[in-house]
């Protein structure tokens, strides 16, 4: 199996209707090859929908998606080369990391030989060897979601698409991971949509940036307008450092007792 | 404590299994006597010889529980997932249960009317239909437990790393819920096994279970013989249970080195 070229992703004027409501109305955006593009929003706005709805996961009630020449709208999950990261590191259950990381190859009728090979380079970049015949359930939520991306890099998606996936991870693995993907999804050339309701996550992971609001989707030409809209409140969240600096900065330091 | 919990369970396990070998195995036990003072293995080499036709009953006993059991927990599991995600969810569970609301009796004269119709009557196969009734609504209704949100989640995963339906459920949904399954097959298989009234109506006196040959003996005054019936429709479970126990501490073992970051 041979790694993908990068593949740029377009979304013409798509819907979603669960049950009367339409949840996402004419959604356009485009993501170069090889870029990632956050989206942040808040939750119930529907970026959880938008993911699955371009992984084919919920059915489209307007819109086209097109993944590099060929349109995938009307393909089922498992044909469109699109993996869906849900913000819980889901691993199967029954299968060691090995096994999990050996999954979308297994599917594909891969040789032993070449998913051994594949499975422990990723296990090593992951840094994840010594771990491969590990149970998901003796992993920490780290662990687990460094053998989820795996999983998801080995069948080398033509679309990865991140829905909050280090949302229930510490601060400090939080910051980790966040620069381990980084890392790999330009290494490997990935086109990635990333869906987050942080700021800052939005921020480091993102190439290009929008905002889902309402069930519509708002774009920006680049990091300055993004930051630059109050809409999505990056300028708040500044001020609000700057001011804590300022304060912390005119504040005396505490002097020792001692020097009286 | 745990430990005087342990033998008294095991005790009240066992002791009637004991009492009813050595009712087997007694040429003569009078009260007062707490073990029988005299010994024999008449009536095991009677029924190892199958002189008694009890060989075949334990062979059709076993054939039955396997084939029901099989049926119903190949036939449960899609049907679980399928009620599990219908929107009249709770509707259909009820529906389900209704073979429990009547008791096997009233469903095997009801089932009889139309077996008699359809040649099934007094034939094994109809035998087994009957009790599949009972058997497949105990597995949907078994394994509507597995599924749920998180199941759901790891087929969406595995649809979009390329799973076709088919290597949905074969590399994920039925390793998965092995264990269950293993527990429906078991539990299935005992409804059978055990089975009385069904095969009676049903059998017409035609179908001889072990169940039926030791109610036979039992009305008959032949307790003895009545006794090493019991021991032999006990063999069977004891040993699916044992096979069980294993397959289910086995997936429910703790993972002693679960780490923090």
């Amino acid at each position: 199996m041979t790694d993908r070229t990068p593949t740029p992703l377009h979304v013409d004027e798509l819907g979603v209707r669960l049950g009367s409501e339409a949840v996402l109305r004419d959604v356009s955006l485009e993501v170069s090859a090889g870029t990632t593009l956050a989206i942040i929003g808040h939750s119930g706005c529907g970026k959880t929908t938008l993911l699955r709805a371009i992984a084919g996961l919920l059915p489209l009630s307007a819109g086209r998606i097109t993944l590099g020449a060929q349109r995938v709208d009307a393909m089922p999950p498992q044909r469109r080369g699109i993996v869906y990261l849900n913000q819980e590191p889901l691993l199967f259950p029954h299968l060691n990391v090995f096994e999990n990381i050996a999954f979308g190859l297994r599917l594909r009728h891969q040789s032993d030989s070449i998913i051994r090979e594949r499975v422990s380079e990723l296990l090593v970049q992951l840094e994840l060897d010594g771990l491969a015949r590990r149970s998901p359930q003796a992993l920490s939520g780290g662990q687990r979601q460094r053998a989820a991306f795996g999983r998801a890099l080995i069948v080398a998606p033509s679309l990865l698409l991140l829905d909050e996936p280090f949302s229930s991870l510490d601060p400090q693995t939080r910051l980790s991971m966040q620069r381990l993907f980084k890392e790999v999804t330009h290494a490997r050339g990935i086109t990635a949509l990333f869906v987050t309701h942080d700021l800052k996550e939005s921020l480091r992971m993102g190439d290009r940036f929008a905002m889902l609001h309402g069930g519509r989707l708002q774009h920006y030409p680049d990091r300055r307008a993004f930051c630059a809209d109050p809409a999505t409140g990056v300028a708040r969240e500044a001020s609000f450092w700057g001011d804590l600096a300022k304060a912390v900065a005119v504040t005396p330091p505490v002097s020792d007792s001692s020097d009286a | 404590m745990r430990r005087g919990l342990a033998v008294f369970v095991a005790l009240a396990l066992l002791l009637p299994l004991a009492l009813l070998l050595m009712l087997s195995l007694a040429r003569q036990w009078m009260w007062p006597a707490l073990l029988p003072e005299q010994w024999q293995l008449r009536l095991w080499r009677d029924l190892l010889s199958d002189t008694a036709g009890i060989g075949s009953a334990v062979g059709r006993s076993v054939l039955m529980a396997v084939g029901v059991g099989i049926a119903a927990t190949a036939l449960g599991f899609p049907t679980s997932r399928q009620v599990a995600r219908h929107r009249r969810r709770g509707r259909l569970l009820a529906l389900i249960h209704l073979p429990y609301a009547l008791s096997p009796v009233v469903l095997g004269v009801s089932l009889l009317y139309m077996f008699l119709k359809w040649h099934l009557a007094g034939h094994m196969a109809g035998v087994m239909l009957a009790q599949l009734v009972f058997a497949y609504a105990y597995a949907v209704i078994l394994l509507s437990g597995f599924w749920n949100a998180h199941t759901d989640g790891l087929v969406d995963l595995a649809r979009t790393l390329g799973a076709e339906r088919r290597q949905v459920w074969w590399r994920v949904l039925v390793p998965m819920a092995m264990p269950m399954l293993s527990v429906c097959l078991f539990q299935t298989f005992l409804i059978s096994w055990f089975d009385y009234p069904l095969t009676l109506l049903i059998g017409s006196g035609q179908v001889q279970t072990l169940t039926i040959r030791l109610f036979e003996y039992f009305s008959s005054g032949d307790i003895r013989l009545a006794a090493s019936c019991a021991v032999l429709l006990m063999l069977p479970p004891l040993l699916a249970l044992l096979v069980n126990h294993r397959l289910l501490s086995h997936s429910a073992a703790p993972h002693p080195d679960t780490l923090d970051d």
